[in-house]
């Protein structure tokens, strides 16, 4: 179980659909893991929805509402299709629409001998949503970042200097936070990032490559 | 409002004996035997809601506006099969069909071209465990009482975050604030109201 969640005003900002499309999917990714934040969502649904109730109310005619009769009949028959209960540890259905299948069929892009990453497309034009594969025991190097990055842990796991982190967990990095992660040795790691901003490495080692990491946003 | 208006809803008394309410009987009326006289009581109620969703703090003219009324309308007419009292609240089934078209309107009108739909990321919530009407009706007039004892710059920032659809750093902008103060406003009155989440950590 997810032991690392968004906060309550991602969350609310969630719940009001005020947050850009690139970060509600992760916050909906990580709620296939997290059973309290779906229940604490829906609270904050009911607010929504009590302060729906007590808008001023627009006046609207009885043209308004015969013209919906008439397009009933238009209608395709009543179809739906239930939601489904998330499976405890299955990649996101809304991940897997994304990604057009598995984490194999992807186009990984090398970054260093450990790190690759593949870019998902959402068309939100704010924001990076990649995929991070980091090899069982492979370290991104240190890097801080120009903006902010959600990330969350889809297989796996990895540690940095505040902790250790595991399917389902969800972390959210200010701009200028430093952080080196470094994968479980036991196994390889997946996680989501999404970024409005690119990263920048701050070894020497690696900061050669920060003008390469522009960001791929949409 | 007295709580007698206020109340009466919550007083009708399915045939079953057990206590619903009237929204999520017309629902249940719809997807049974496609009732066109529910259909037209819950439009009564809800479309002028969601027209006042629509217009609030947009700039969108009053012709599209009624779009969405009859968008939002016509969604809640083909889910209402999807619709089950026991896990959710009428009102707020229909309040978040209403964001998500929003959500969508919103994002054809900025010609965005996403392949995901605002139903795909934030769908209707379907509780976890068979949901109490009675305790959500409860946590829900508490929630309603007690917003009438929020401050009105907390007030304020609810509105604009919920029935605007805006961000907490565009309600920053907008009102001229620092967005710590936005957060701590917004986190303020969710105290206030008792939303909370259990013990946490946080990413």
């Amino acid at each position: 179980m997810a032991k690392f969640h968004p906060e309550l005003d991602l969350l609310t900002e969630y719940a009001a659909g005020s947050l850009s499309l690139a970060q509600a999917a992760c916050v909906a990714a990580h709620m296939n893991y997290c059973e309290q934040c779906r229940r604490t969502a829906g609270q904050l649904e009911d607010l929504g929805a009590t302060l729906f109730d007590s808008l001023q109310p627009e006046a609207v005619g009885d043209v308004q509402l015969n013209a919906v009769l008439a397009r009933l009949d238009d209608l395709p028959p009543l179809s739906y299709t239930k939601v489904e209960q998330p499976l405890a540890g299955q990649t996101p259905a809304l991940l897997q629409r994304l990604m057009r299948g598995d984490f194999a069929d992807l186009v990984w892009k090398k970054i260093t001998k450990t790190l690759s990453i593949s870019y998902l497309s959402t068309g939100d034009p704010g924001y990076e949503f990649a995929l991070y594969h980091i090899k069982a025991g492979g370290k991104i190097p240190e890097h801080t970042h120009r903006g902010s990055e959600m990330t969350l842990v889809l297989e796996g796991g990895f540690s940095d200097a505040n902790g250790s982190y595991h399917q389902g967990d969800f972390l959210f990095r200010e701009p200028s936070d430093v952080h080196a992660p470094t994968a479980l040795q036991s196994e390889d790691c997946i996680c989501l990032a999404v970024l409005d901003a690119p990263l920048k490495f701050t070894s020497w080692k690696h900061r050669w490559m920060n003008p390469f990491l522009s960001l791929r946003a949409g | 409002m007295s709580e007698q208006q206020e109340g009466k809803s919550d007083q009708w008394k399915a045939p079953s004996g057990r206590r619903t309410d009237e929204w999520s009987e017309c629902l249940n009326l719809i997807a049974a035997n496609e009732d066109r006289a529910a259909f037209t009581r819950l439009f009564r109620h809800f479309a002028p809601l969601i027209k006042a969703f629509a217009l609030s703090g947009s700039n969108l003219s009053a012709t599209v506006a009624d779009e969405l009324v009859q968008e939002v309308m016509l969604k809640v007419w083909q889910k209402a099969g999807a619709f089950n009292p026991e896990k959710a609240a009428a009102s707020t089934w229909v309040y978040t069909i209403a964001r998500n078209c929003r959500t969508d309107m919103f994002r054809r009108l900025q010609k965005f071209d996403t392949p995901l739909a605002a139903d795909d990321v934030s769908p209707e919530q379907e509780g976890e465990e068979p949901f109490s009407q009675l305790q959500s009706r409860r946590s829900r007039e508490r929630v309603r009482e007690m917003m009438k004892e929020l401050p009105a710059d907390q007030a304020q920032i609810l509105a604009k975050v919920y029935m605007e659809g805006k961000s907490h750093a565009e309600a920053a902008g907008e009102l001229d604030l620092p967005l710590g103060t936005v957060k701590s406003r917004v986190r303020l009155a969710l105290q206030k109201l008792q939303i909370q989440m259990e013990s946490y950590s946080y990413g």
